[in-house]
C-alpha cells in the first residue's frame, strides 16, 4: 500500500504531553508502529545519538532549553541525521516567523498547527517520494561526487518532471558548491529571464561575489534587499560584500538590519559584535555579544570566541570587573579544552590592558602563548591564529603579530573570506604590516609553484613534479590546496605508470591533513574517489 | 504591553486548546468502537470547531499583518500538490456531513506564493462552503491573464448580491460593510493575504461570483 509507514521509524518531539499524545494517535492511525518521543530537546538529541529515524516530528516551542531550531542545527552539525531523515518543523503561527527566517539550516517541511490526519499523510507520502527520487543524487552528495550528483540531477530534470524547478534549484546549489560558477550563472540568468524569483537573483549575486566582481553582487543584494525588505539571507550576503568592498561601517549597518529582523540567528549576532567591535561601536558590540552568548547557551555551535568577544566589549566600554565574570564564565562552560584556555587568556589579556594593568596583561599573553604550543602538536585553527594575532598586535608585539598573520595567509592563500578578515585584524590593530601585498605575493608563489608541477606533470616527469609540490606542501601543512596538489600529482603519476603501496600511502598522508583541516572540503572526494580507483586496482 | 497584545495572545491559548479538542473529536468519530448515537452530532462538533479555529487563526493573522509582522513567503508550489493538501485537509469533514470535495488542476501547473497563508484562505473558504453546498464542492485552478486562479465553488444557493459589489472597496474599511459577521471577517482575511502577494506592479485580489462551473457561489483569488 502507498501510503503504509510502518516499515518507517518516527521521533515525535514535543515538550507539551497532551502534544504528544494527540500526534502519536494520529501517527498510529496512518499505520506507524516504530515511534518514540522526546519531551524536549536534550532527549530528542540523545535519541537522535542512539538511534537513526526515518522521520522527525519536531515542535519549534519546546520550552526552556534548545529550541527547534537548535535541535535541527545540532543534529545535523554533528551528523546525527543525514539526507535521508526527513526533518518536519511544526510551526504555530506565533513561531512562523522565527522558524522560516532561519536560513542556516532548514527543515525539509514545515507544517502548521493544527493539522489533520490526512493532511499529514498527503505530505509524508509526498516527502518520502521525493527522497526516493533524489537517493541517487544524495548518494553521490555524501561521497562529495559533485559531477555524479549533477548528471543524475540532468537525467530527471531530462524528464520535465512536477518539481522541476525544485530539481533546477538544487543543481545551481551544487554548482555553487562544486565552484563551477559559470554554468550556475547561466541557469540563474535563464530563470531570471523568465521570473524574478530572489532565489535566482540571490545565486547570481552569490556567483559574482564568488568571482569576486563585488560591485556586481552589491547591486544585486541591494536590489532585492529593496524589493523584498524580509529577506535576511540577502542582508547577510550584501554585508559580506561591503566588508570584501571594506565599507565596515556599511557592513554593520546592513548586518544590524538583518539581526533585527531574525534575532535567533547566532553567526549572525557574532558576526554583528564583531563588527561593532572594530568599527569601534563598542556598545552595540556588547549588546550582540550579550544576545550571542545568551543564544549559544543551549546550541552545539557555542564557541569560547563569544565569551572572549563579550568581555573585550564590556572590558571596551570600562566595565572591566564585569568583563573579568564573563571571561571566567569560559572556563565554566567550556570543560579543560586548549582552545577556551587560550581565549580566556587572550580576553584576559586585553582587560588587563584596558586597565592598565600591563603587567597582568603580559602574564596573560603568557598564558595564551602557552596554549598554543600545546594545541601546535595537534592543529589549531586559522582563527586562533588570528586571534593571537590581534592579541600580540594589541599588546604591542608587532613582530610576533606579523609572523602568525604571514602564517594565516600562507595557510589559506585562497580562502577570501578568511583573507578578509585577516586584512581586518591588519586594520584593528594598526599594524604596520602589508597584508594586501603578503597576500598577493604568496598566491603568486603558490600559483607559480602549481604551474611549475602541471607542466612537469604534462612532460611525463612525475617524479620532480611531485618532490616540487610535496616540498611545497610540507612547508605549508596548513594549506589545504597545496596538499590536495600534491596529492593529486601522486595520484595521476600513479594512474599513468601503476599503482604502489607507498604512492598511496603517500596520497593518504595528504589527504589526511586536509580532512584534519576541514573535513567537509569540496575537493575531497574527487581526490579519494580516484584514489579508492587505484588501491581497489592495485590489490 | 497594550489590550491588543493580550488579545492575541489569549486567542493564541484558546487556539491551542481547540486545536487538542479537534484531534480529540477526530479521534472519537474515526473509532469504530465509540458507539455514537448520532454520528452526525459529532460531525457538526468537529465541523464547528474547526471553523472556530480557523477564525482565530484568521484573527491572529491579521493583528500580525496590522503590526506588520507578517510577509508573504513567496514560493514556487505545484499546483496540483498544493490542492492534494488543502483537499486532504479538509476531506475527512466534509466526507462526514456527505459533501463531495474534489479538486480539478493541470499537474504542471506552478504557482508563487505563501503556501501556509493561502492554505488558511481556501481551509476557511471551504470551511464556509460546507454550510451551503447541497453536495459538492469544487477547488480548482487556472492561469488567466497571467495571474494564478484558485477558485472554490460550490452547489449551493450562491452569495447574495450584496456580497459581489461590496468586494471593491471593503479591503481597507471592513467595518463598512453590510455582510454578517462570520463572512465579514473571512472576506477581510483572505483580501488582506491576497494583498500580500504582489509581482511586478500587480497585486493579488479576491473575487465573489456566481454559477462559474457549479451552478453555486464561487470564491476566486487571483495571485499575480
Amino acid at each position: 500500500m502507498a501510503n503504509d509507514f510502518s516499515d518507517k521509524s518516527f521521533l515525535v518531539v514535543d515538550d507539551f504531553p497532551d502534544m504528544r499524545s494527540a500526534i502519536r494517535h494520529l501517527l498510529r492511525s496512518l499505520g506507524v508502529s516504530t515511534l518514540e518521543q522526546a519531551r524536549d530537546g536534550q532527549e530528542a538529541i540523545a535519541q537522535l545519538t542512539r538511534t537513526s529515524f526515518d522521520v522527525i516530528l519536531c515542535d519549534y516551542n519546546l520550552g526552556p532549553g534548545k529550541d527547534g531550531q537548535q535541535v535541527l542545527e545540532e543534529a545535523r552539525h554533528r551528523q546525527l541525521i543525514g539526507v535521508n531523515t526527513i526533518f518536519i518543523m511544526i510551526t504555530a503561527e506565533n513561531t512562523r516567523e522565527m522558524v522560516m527566517s532561519a536560513i542556516e539550516y532548514s527543515p525539509d517541511s514545515y507544517l502548521a498547527k493544527p493539522f489533520t490526519k490526512e493532511l499529514l499523510r498527503t505530505r509524508l507520502t509526498k516527502l518520502f517520494a521525493a527522497k526516493a527520487n533524489l537517493a541517487e543524487v544524495n548518494k553521490a552528495l555524501i561521497a562529495k561526487d559533485y559531477a555524479a550528483a549533477i548528471s543524475e540531477l540532468d537525467r530527471l530534470i531530462a524528464a520535465k518532471p512536477k518539481n522541476l524547478s525544485e530539481l533546477i534549484r538544487t543543481k545551481t546549489d551544487i554548482l555553487l558548491t562544486a565552484k563551477r560558477y559559470e554554468e550556475a550563472k547561466k541557469i540563474f540568468e535563464d530563470v531570471l529571464g523568465a521570473r524574478d524569483l530572489p532565489w535566482a537573483r540571490l545565486g547570481l549575486g552569490k556567483v559574482y561575489f564568488w568571482q569576486k566582481k563585488y560591485p556586481l553582487a552589491q547591486e544585486v543584494f541591494e536590489h532585492i534587499v529593496g524589493l523584498d525588505a524580509n529577506m535576511i539571507a540577502a542582508y547577510d550576503w550584501l554585508a559580506k560584500t561591503q566588508t570584501a568592498l571594506k565599507q565596515f561601517t556599511a557592513a554593520e549597518k546592513t548586518i544590524q538590519s538583518a539581526a533585527r529582523l531574525s534575532p535567533r540567528g547566532l553567526p549572525r549576532q557574532q558576526l554583528l559584535g564583531e563588527l561593532a567591535l572594530s568599527n569601534g561601536n563598542t556598545h552595540d558590540a556588547e549588546l550582540a555579544f550579550g544576545r550571542a552568548v545568551a543564544l549559544a547557551k543551549h546550541s552545539v555551535l557555542n564557541h569560547p570566541s563569544l565569551f572572549a568577544g563579550l568581555a573585550k566589549s564590556k572590558s571596551a566600554n570600562g566595565k572591566h570587573a564585569e568583563a573579568l565574570k564573563v571571561v571566567a564564565d569560559i572556563g565554566k562552560t567550556f570543560a579543560n579544552g586548549q582552545e577556551a584556555e587560550l581565549y580566556a587568556a587572550t580576553a584576559t589579556a586585553t582587560v588587563k590592558k584596558d586597565q592598565g594593568d600591563m603587567e597582568g596583561a603580559a602574564a596573560a599573553l603568557k598564558a595564551a602563548e602557552e596554549s598554543m604550543q600545546q594545541m601546535a602538536t595537534t592543529r589549531h585553527s586559522s582563527k586562533v591564529t588570528l586571534e593571537m594575532a590581534k592579541t600580540y598586535a594589541q599588546l604591542g608585539e608587532q613582530k610576533k603579530a606579523e609572523k602568525l598573520i604571514h602564517e594565516a595567509i600562507a595557510n589559506n592563500h585562497d580562502e577570501e573570506e578568511l583573507l578578509m578578515e585577516v586584512v581586518q585584524v591588519c586594520r584593528d590593530a594598526d599594524l604596520d604590516y602589508d597584508a594586501e601585498t603578503a597576500i598577493r605575493e604568496i598566491q603568486q608563489a603558490v600559483v607559480k609553484t602549481n604551474n611549475e608541477g602541471v607542466r612537469l606533470i604534462k612532460q611525463g616527469q612525475f617524479e620532480a613534479a611531485i618532490q616540487l609540490l610535496s616540498g611545497a606542501a610540507d612547508e605549508m601543512p596548513g594549506n589545504k590546496t597545496i596538499n590536495l596538489n600534491a596529492a593529486k600529482a601522486i595520484i595521476m603519476k600513479m594512474e599513468s605508470m601503476g599503482a604502489t603501496a607507498d604512492d598511496i600511502t603517500a596520497v593518504r598522508h595528504f589527504i589526511e591533513r586536509v580532512r584534519d583541516l576541514d573535513p567537509n572540503d569540496w575537493r575531497l572526494g574527487d581526490v579519494i574517489s580516484r584514489l579508492r580507483q587505484l588501491a581497489t586496482g592495485a590489490s | 504591553m497594550d489590550f491588543s497584545d493580550i488579545l492575541a495572545s489569549s486567542i493564541h491559548d484558546i487556539k491551542n486548546s481547540l486545536g487538542l479538542i479537534l484531534s480529540s473529536v477526530d479521534e472519537l468519530v474515526n473509532d469504530p468502537n465509540n458507539k455514537i448515537a448520532d454520528v452526525r452530532q459529532a460531525s457538526l462538533l468537529q465541523h464547528e470547531a474547526q471553523r472556530a479555529n480557523n477564525n482565530l487563526i484568521q484573527l491572529l493573522t491579521l493583528y500580525k499583518i496590522g503590526n506588520q509582522q507578517l510577509a508573504a513567503r513567496v514560493a514556487e508550489q505545484n499546483l496540483e500538490d498544493f490542492l492534494d493538501e488543502v483537499i486532504a485537509n479538509n476531506s475527512a469533514l466534509c466526507e462526514s456531513l456527505n459533501i463531495q470535495l474534489s479538486s480539478d488542476c493541470d499537474p504542471d501547473l506552478n504557482g508563487y506564493f505563501d503556501a501556509d497563508l493561502i492554505r488558511s484562505v481556501l481551509d476557511s473558504t471551504i470551511g464556509n462552503a460546507h454550510r451551503y453546498a447541497k453536495t459538492e464542492i469544487q477547488v480548482n485552478a487556472t492561469e488567466e491573464d497571467g495571474y494564478l486562479v484558485i477558485r472554490v465553488e460550490d452547489d449551493g444557493g450562491g452569495f447574495p448580491d450584496s456580497l459581489s459589489g461590496l468586494l471593491k472597496n471593503m479591503a481597507k474599511q471592513p467595518q463598512e460593510s453590510q455582510a454578517p459577521g462570520r463572512t465579514q471577517l473571512g472576506l477581510f482575511f483572505a483580501t488582506s493575504i491576497a494583498e500580500l502577494h504582489q509581482n511586478n506592479g500587480k497585486r493579488g485580489r479576491i473575487e465573489l461570483k456566481n454559477g462559474h462551473r457549479l451552478p453555486g457561489g464561487c470564491f476566486e483569488l487571483w495571485l499575480p
